[in-house]
């Protein structure tokens, strides 16, 4: 009898894409000042979805590397922590970026292929 | 401001232990449940804030998405835990043997000190060895990965892979093996019952009159009698269920139990043993030989224990390298 293969995990394998997509997203969108919440309101609106238990370990992860930085605004009733892209992190948006443009004209050439195979 | 808010983080901060960065953290997580609360559950009241908190995780689950993705111990090291552990336990059970056999302490300094200890300290002492070296090797494996240096590690290539080892796959005939083995193990067990309800020993000796006569004193025979029909009926019952299993726990429950009534046998005082007449000068070397010949046996009960225990580490590690799904950045 043939074994057959275990239903993939696409949960996990969209956690592992989801990795590299998410410096990128945050990076782009942070070219205006925003705080954590409506980031993640913004890219509801976009039609995709980032966990906020996600965002916020990037966020500082991405603040580490110097890729963003952050200020306290104190002056509303409620303080938010706003985020904007450094130089630094620009650069590396532009790198990332090229990288994605990259992968997507390679499998666009792949998928084109598949559809002459068939 | 929220009870259960303030609760709730105390939770996160409990998981955050250590982190330079804690109270910023928490600041954040504060600022954006409120801000959810307001905008999507019209404030901050208790049932606001709780529904933006079971939005937002399990304080456990939040806390671990700040983690780094440094590992305890890296991959490239992680064979090297069991490999190390197996060598260690491996000098550290030789000592003990040696430690036992020529009652001498022994020191490597400042590695390890092996005092002059009997046979059932001995015993009692392997496990705690082994967790010890295991620990032993985890704490060395840290330091190595966290020095984050691209640190090469030794290992001779006669050594033996414990941590490769395979169990065997059971074929056909091997189950038939083991089936003859449990009906064999049955039918002297079995005798052995017989025995011991008949002459309350099994240990007999035939002589030219009718029945055989006990070959230990009746408190000595009745004793030891009932730990090695023990022994028999734990053999038995492995092989019986080894037939519907191949849990490597049925071996190892197994051997804890053999290793437990070696243990018994050697607390058996072996003067007076004997209801027959042995000549003087033999006496301690017969005392010695079935000391020599429990320990061995110990040793081999002991190894098979350990390696059990490590195949099955090595099997939940890999199950949980396959099952584990990562934090989603």
């Amino acid at each position: 009898m043939i074994k057959q293969d275990p239903e993939p995990d696409i949960g996990s394998l969209e956690t592992e894409m989801n990795r590299g997509f998410l410096h990128i997203l945050v990076l782009a969108l942070l070219e205006k000042d925003m705080y954590g919440y409506s980031m993640v309101k913004h890219i509801e609106s976009l039609g995709y979805r980032v966990e906020e238990n996600t965002l916020y370990p990037l966020l500082r992860r991405l603040e580490k590397n110097g890729w963003i930085a952050s200020k306290w605004d104190l002056s509303e009733d409620r303080p938010r922590k706003f985020y904007a892209v450094t130089a630094k992190g620009r650069a590396l948006r532009g790198s990332l970026l090229g990288i994605w443009r990259n992968q997507d004209r390679v499998l666009a050439k792949i998928e084109k292929e598949n559809t002459n195979v068939q | 401001m929220s009870n259960k808010l303030e609760a709730y983080l105390e939770e996160i901060s409990h998981f955050l232990s250590g982190r330079a960065e804690r109270e910023e953290i928490l600041s954040e997580i504060r600022s954006h449940i409120l801000e959810k609360a307001t905008a999507e559950h019209g404030g901050t009241g208790d049932d606001a804030v709780d529904r933006a908190i079971a939005a937002y995780g399990a304080p456990r689950r939040v806390a671990e998405r700040y983690a780094e993705d440094l590992p305890i111990i890296a991959p490239a090291y992680k064979r090297y835990l069991f490999r190390y552990t197996t060598l260690l336990f491996a000098v550290h059970a030789a000592l003990t043997v040696f430690a036992v056999v020529f009652k001498k302490d022994f020191v490597i300094f400042p590695f390890l000190f092996m005092p002059k200890i009997g046979v059932i300290e001995a015993l009692m002492y392997l496990p705690m060895a082994f967790l010890a070296d295991l620990g032993l090797v985890v704490v060395v494996l840290y330091f190595v990965t966290q020095s984050g240096k691209e640190v090469k590690l030794p290992w001779p290539k006669i050594g033996v892979d414990l941590d490769e080892l395979k169990p065997p796959k059971k074929a056909f005939w091997g189950r038939i093996g083991t089936a003859v083995g449990a009906v064999v193990m049955l039918a002297v067990t079995d005798i052995a019952l017989y025995l011991f309800a008949r002459y309350h020993t099994i240990f007999l000796y035939l002589t030219g009159g009718a029945d055989p006569r006990p070959l230990l004193t009746p408190e000595a025979g009745r004793y030891l009698s009932l730990i090695v029909i023990a022994q028999l009926a734990v053999s038995t019952m492995t092989l019986l269920v080894k037939l519907f299993t191949r849990s490597p726990w049925v071996t190892i429950v197994s051997n804890v139990v053999s290793l437990g009534l070696i243990g018994l046998v050697l607390r058996q005082s072996f003067d007076g043993l004997f209801a027959i007449t042995i000549p003087e000068k033999l006496m301690p070397m017969i005392k010695t030989n079935i000391k020599i010949t429990l320990l061995v046996i110990a040793l081999v009960v002991t190894y098979e224990l350990v390696r059990d225990i490590v195949r099955l580490g090595r099997r939940k590690l890999a199950h949980e390298r396959s099952s584990a799904r990562r934090p989603s950045v």
